[in-house]
């Protein structure tokens, strides 16, 4: 496994991303710059069930924390993509708008959006670093897994 | 110099019924074989089950997703538009019986092939060896006979499907008997009907009706009243085109046309309107309902003619559901697995254009014993005697 990245459950998270505990997104920021790249975290992909579809928002528009950049669809769920932090959509990948699939087969890999950020303070309302994501990703297995939206 | 040859597995087992079967998608996310969820929450109990061969299904209906010539292995092919996921049965029966006070119908669907009678019955013996849950299979006639349809009874299915699809005669030919390969035959549908309906009992029996393959409204309405006559039920389904199907770029039914086909056949069915009250234009589109403005009201407003029709389950609620599997999470709803909401209920309206197409009538005409029984799980209505 490469460095900083790490298990939990049998699914990869990284030590250096941040992740938005309600949304199920990381966030990377991409160096020397204020763009922050945005993508699933794997048990938020997966309780969604195989996606099928996703829309992003242009590249231009701004939008708040909280805010949709977007839509995601599977097979039985669709719902809003929110902005984890607020920023100025700066890019998105087109792999993923044309086969949406990719992020089936790895959301670690398969970035939404970059977004241009507008405060970088935002950034501490996420998590990060190993020990923090480990015990809150560990409750959310434990979660979905209770709500029956992970498989056996 | 020696020659290494390779160490030669043995090969696998195929993966094939009656030992595997398919589930459907939200089946398989009820039973945990999958990760998902629905996008709202509502209960769900109606397992669909899905014969499962590597040659597949050796019908080629124009409009299915399992038709024959269409491209792609079997195992790829998509039914109803999302992947079924093939599990093993003995699995599937385990997890069955560990959910069972959840479940409320399960549903074995045939396909098309040499073995499916064998296997239907083979995994229905299994099922019935670990769970109560009622069981309803959905047929495919070319494989059966009255001796099959009896020893299924016998097996512990109580409910028999048949998926007529297409409501005419002459689309039936055209889109699923005259057909590259493997036709069909109408005249071998409504036997298995007839046959069903002796065996089974009134109302243990449903033809599949499909909105969307160019039939005319007047035509379903004339299939909804020959199948109330001889208490069958017809259950509707919204044709949601198969990508790479022969159909596949058709456009799905209008929302409007579906809504108020929905809403004339409950009141036929149901509510006892005769088939005067519906009045057609030149090409048999449903131009007007006569009937008092209070019926109609209240039927839009509770909701129920807007739900998806499938079997009970044993206490009488609604046991088959089927959630989005003729409309996609993003689209507006077409048959609802949940009684709509006041907010669903202002979609319907806005659909529905009542205004457009409702005139005052008689009430009720129809005798009451000739009505069909409420849609699982609804409640008796009082106001309904207001009306007759």
């Amino acid at each position: 496994m490469p460095e900083n990245w790490f298990e939990v459950g049998g699914y990869r998270l990284c030590s250096d991303r941040y992740y938005d505990a309600e949304r199920h997104l990381w966030v990377e920021l991409q160096p020397g710059s204020r763009v922050a790249r945005v993508g699933f975290d794997p048990l938020g992909r997966e309780t969604s069930g195989d996606i099928v579809e996703v829309s992003l928002s242009v590249v231009g528009t701004h939008v708040n924390r909280g805010e949709p950049f977007g839509n995601v669809e599977a097979a039985k769920f669709v719902g809003p993509l929110q902005a984890p932090v607020s920023g100025v959509v700066s890019g998105r990948n087109a792999q993923v708008l044309s086969r949406p699939g990719v992020l089936n087969d790895d959301p670690n890999e398969a970035w939404l959006v970059e977004l241009d950020m507008a405060d970088s303070s935002e950034l501490s309302q996420l998590l990060r670093g190993e020990e923090q994501l480990r015990l809150w990703f560990a409750a959310e297995i434990e979660r979905y897994r209770r709500q029956g939206a992970v498989a056996e | 110099m020696k020659t290494l040859l390779p160490v030669l597995q043995p090969a696998a087992a195929p993966r094939r019924s009656p030992d595997w079967v398919r589930i459907s998608y939200a089946s398989a996310v009820a039973l945990r074989f999958k990760s998902g969820r629905f996008t709202r929450d509502f209960d769900f109990g109606g397992i669909n089950l899905l014969l499962s061969y590597d040659e597949g299904c050796l019908s080629d209906c124009g409009y299915c997703g399992l038709a024959r010539t269409r491209p792609g292995q079997y195992e790829d092919k998509s039914f109803i538009r999302v992947e079924w996921p093939l599990v093993e049965t003995d699995e599937l029966v385990r997890r069955l019986a560990r959910c069972e006070d959840r479940l409320t119908r399960l549903c074995i669907s045939m396909v098309t092939h040499g073995n499916s009678y064998r296997d239907t019955l083979e995994i229905t013996k299994r099922i019935r060896a670990g769970v109560a849950t009622p069981l309803s299979l959905l047929v495919a006639p070319p494989t059966l006979n009255e001796v099959r349809l009896r020893t299924l009874k016998e097996a512990g299915a109580d409910i028999i499907g048949i998926g007529l699809d297409a409501v005419t005669e002459d689309l039936f030919r055209s889109i699923r008997t005259n057909v590259p390969q493997g036709g069909l035959r109408w005249e071998q549908y409504w036997r298995i009907v007839d046959a069903a309906r002796d065996i089974y009992g009134p109302w243990h029996v449903n033809c599949h009706t499909l909105v969307g393959l160019g039939e005319s409204d007047r035509d379903l309405m004339a299939i909804f009243e020959r199948l109330l006559d001889r208490q069958i039920h017809s259950y509707l389904f919204c044709f949601n085109p198969e990508p790479d199907s022969r159909m596949g770029t058709s456009p799905k039914s209008d929302l409007s046309r579906w809504r108020r086909i929905q809403l004339a056949k409950f009141l036929l069915e149901e509510s006892g309107l005769s088939a005067g009250a519906f009045a057609y234009d030149n090409e048999g589109a449903l131009v007007s309902i006569s009937a008092p403005r209070a019926l109609v009201e209240e039927t839009v407003a509770d909701g129920f003619a807007f739900m998806t029709n499938g079997c009970p389950g044993a206490g009488g609620e609604p046991g088959c559901t089927r959630p989005m599997g003729s409309w996609r999470p993003s689209e507006a709803p077409r048959d609802y697995p949940w009684q709509p909401t006041e907010s669903d209920e202002l979609e319907i309206r806005r659909q529905l254009r009542l205004d457009e197409i409702l005139r005052s009538g008689p009430g009720p005409t129809r005798p009451r014993e000739l009505w069909a029984p409420p849609v699982a799980g609804r409640p008796a209505r009082s106001v309904r005697a207001e009306h007759q």
